[in-house]
């Protein structure tokens, strides 16, 4: 017995070990190397100064990561809008309705296109002449052009917008993926008891997501948080500081400027505040979940 | 309270590794490869070859020009070989994004190449953190002054070289002849000053609906009008003056009047508007015209070239590539040798030949090649630049944390031009943390 458990052990090991050892060396090893990092002044072409706490003071006096700062909560604002279309969505495609499978899929694109193709789609259609323009001065909602991603007011929310909808399709397929193990005795059940439409996915179906929700909310908050590829393409934190992130902050700090300690520093304040986050959304969302499988 | 053993020991371990960690930080300094001046001060690295006592390997890294040129590196490559006895090149080519990932990946793992070809912002960058060999060392007075002085001191800071100047092209006038015509104005008869330029932009934006042209909003466009950004000594910002002011409220009203288009546009997307003849006119050096050729024909059949009218500081901007040599170069004598050969006169002129591109040696511009147009947007490009080679510059800010600065400037503007933030105030804000970046690097 002692054995077989034994060999069993090794086997799991041994699947594991592959994937282990390259989460050592690209996830893990780098964020321990971060640490010390933080603490120098490194920029891998010239000599190394132990700096000492100098970095993290440096981060909080430093008003344009502070911007970034804010701006990447801004971009949590997302999260419920996008957990609320999806399960909605979820719940519409998780229906008997002919070519709903179409659906589907036609959701789910957006997900598996590539970010920079997404971003050079929207950047036309938001352009000054592009197609949004076209269309809302059409039909008068508009009484004069607009550049999108060029104004500070609008360039954030229309990047969470393009995000939004970039996401919402795996988001998607995650709750349909928790709605198909809602046992349907328990809709059965509910409809006995007179509960309608609203009521059942009031009282039967978001309880019974609260797994999924936890996860899905999670994830997307520490998206939302890292948010990089559609800000550096379209506005590369622009206009001014209005769509500067914390992750392209620290991606110009140290890859562009070679400032390597302080992007390290600042890396690891961002890490601290996505482990808050995700606390709090933990604590959020204590029970739930279906007990039967 | 007793300590908790297992807990004692994580935390011993963590602190070992740290201070491991920091140890090997600590020892990335840059002791090898320094150069001995003393022995190499006389030597004029383009005119006499250094023996090598051992057999060198050196190995060249250029940006994006094989398989196009494979023949004439090939060729020079194998004349430099027969010429220096014992040195070997190892030629390696890299895509521009990447060179400088490689680089930095290489300096860390402490395989250095030696001689290396980059753009005049990364070379500065790298210069002036110290990871570059100062050139002047090497080079004799008759070396520095083969070069157009504007494109050789851009890399030049405190008196020491950290690059020789390669290849470069400079701002051109490429007008839409369709769209300049219709507002009635005489292609024949270009714009000379930067306010005939403006005249002309408001002309054909009333005239035709289009835009005069797009720009990036980068801190270039202080020096065009003769704005220092920082003051002699580099010591503290400059570019707080009454003439700054000027000339971006002048830029925010030409935004407004929609002559200027109001937005901070990168080279792809001004290829995107002169394309769509949303814009008559594209500021920028002669690559554009390959761009053009592909993305709009017909566009570009309409297209001539012309000097482009110089702002209040009379000079063109350049983009230059150069030759540089790692301060952990093994061989930095060979190096500088065979860096000088490519980017002498002669090398230099064939390289033209080949490629289409401008030199950067004087002597080289004296070539039939760079003064006979046969009226092709190329050729009327090619001599239109080459012949304003002596106002060209790669403006850099020459500190070790100009990548900072120049983006605080760009968000200072995106404010002021996008945003509209007050000038004054944002001015006196970007002021403040310029010279907050400054006082951190001292």
């Amino acid at each position: 017995m002692y054995k077989a458990i034994r060999s069993e052990t090794f086997t799991a090991w041994a699947f594991m070990a592959p994937g282990l050892l390259f989460l050592a060396v690209f996830t893990f090893w780098p964020i321990i190397y971060g640490i010390p990092l933080s603490l120098t002044d490194y920029s891998v072409i010239a000599e190394t100064r132990y700096v000492g706490l100098d970095n993290f003071t440096r981060a909080f006096q430093d008003h344009n990561f502070l911007i970034s700062l804010w701006n990447s909560l801004v971009y949590v604002l997302i999260v419920p809008v996008i957990q609320i279309i999806a399960i909605l969505m979820a719940i519409l495609v998780n229906s008997r309705i002919p070519g709903i499978k179409m659906f589907r899929a036609a959701y789910y694109i957006p997900v598996v296109t590539s970010m920079v193709a997404v971003a050079l789609i929207w950047s036309w259609l938001l352009g000054n002449n592009g197609v949004v323009n076209y269309l809302l001065l059409k039909v008068g909602l508009l009484s004069e052009q607009v550049s999108w991603l060029s104004t500070s007011s609008t360039a954030l929310y229309v990047l969470m917008f393009i995000t939004m909808w970039k996401g919402l399709g795996y988001y998607m397929m995650l709750y349909l993926a928790g709605l198909q193990g809602i046992p349907a005795d328990l809709y059965e059940a509910a409809r006995v008891d007179g509960a309608g439409p609203l009521r059942l996915i009031v009282h039967v179906t978001l309880p019974l997501l609260r797994p999924h929700i936890l996860f899905c909310t999670l994830i997307s908050v520490m998206g939302a948080i890292r948010v990089f590829d559609e800000v550096y393409i379209l506005t590369k934190g622009g206009p001014g500081t209005s769509t500067l992130t914390s992750s392209v902050y620290i991606f110009q700090k140290g890859l562009e400027q070679f400032n390597f300690g302080y992007a390290s520093a600042l890396g690891l304040i961002v890490s601290v505040l996505v482990g808050a986050l995700s606390v709090l959304v933990f604590r959020l969302n204590r029970k739930g979940g279906v007990n039967s499988y | 309270m007793g300590i908790n053993r297992k807990s004692f020991t994580v935390s011993l371990l963590m602190v070992m590794m740290m201070s491991l960690l920091l140890a090997a930080c600590g020892g990335n300094g840059n002791t090898k490869g320094t150069p001995n001046a003393g022995s190499t001060g006389e030597a004029g690295a383009g005119t006499e070859a250094t023996p090598a006592a051992e057999p060198v390997k050196l190995e060249f890294w250029t940006i994006a020009l094989q398989p196009t040129f494979n023949d004439y590196f090939n060729e020079l490559i194998a004349k430099y070989e027969d010429s220096h006895p014992g040195v070997t090149v190892e030629w390696k080519d890299y895509p521009y994004d990447a060179i400088s990932q490689r680089l930095l990946t290489s300096t860390a793992s402490g395989k250095s190449p030696d001689v290396v070809n980059l753009n005049t912002e990364f070379a500065s960058q790298l210069g002036s953190k110290g990871a570059l060999l100062n050139l002047s060392e090497y080079l004799t007075d008759e070396d520095a002054k083969s070069y157009f002085d504007g494109i050789y001191n851009s890399t030049v800071f405190d008196g020491k070289a950290y690059a020789l100047p390669w290849y470069t092209g400079t701002e051109v006038l490429f007008m839409n002849k369709k769209l300049v015509e219709k507002a009635g104005l005489d292609p024949a008869n270009p714009p000379q000053t930067r306010e005939e330029l403006v005249e002309w932009a408001r002309q054909v934006h009333e005239k035709t609906g289009a835009a005069g042209y797009a720009q990036q909003l980068v801190s270039k466009l202080f020096p065009i009008d003769g704005i220092p950004i920082l003051n002699e000594d580099k010591t503290a910002a400059a570019f707080n003056t009454p003439e700054a002011e000027a000339m971006i409220a002048q830029m925010r009203d030409l935004m407004k009047e929609g002559v200027v288009l109001k937005e901070d546009a990168d080279f792809s997307k001004q290829i995107q508007y002169f394309s769509g003849e949303q814009v008559a006119f594209q500021l920028s050096g002669p690559t554009f015209i390959n761009f053009i050729k592909t993305s709009a024909p017909d566009v570009y059949k309409n297209t001539i070239a012309v000097p482009l009218p110089t702002g209040k500081a009379n000079l063109r901007l350049s983009n230059s590539m150069n030759l540089v040599v790692p301060q952990k170069s093994k061989n930095p004598q060979q190096a500088v040798e065979f860096a000088a050969f490519i980017t002498n006169a002669e090398n230099q002129t064939a390289f033209s030949k080949v490629a289409n591109t401008l030199p950067s040696s004087k002597a080289s511009i004296e070539d039939p090649f760079f003064t006979e147009s046969d009226g092709s947007l190329e050729a009327e490009a090619k001599v239109a630049s080459s012949q304003s080679l002596d106002k060209a510059t790669d403006y850099m800010v020459g500190v070790p944390s100009a990548g900072d600065i120049n983006s605080a400037l760009a968000r200072g503007l995106q404010e002021i031009l996008l945003n509209d933030a007050d000038i004054k105030e944002t001015l006196n804000k970007v002021e403040k943390e310029v010279n907050n970046i400054i006082s951190q690097d001292s």
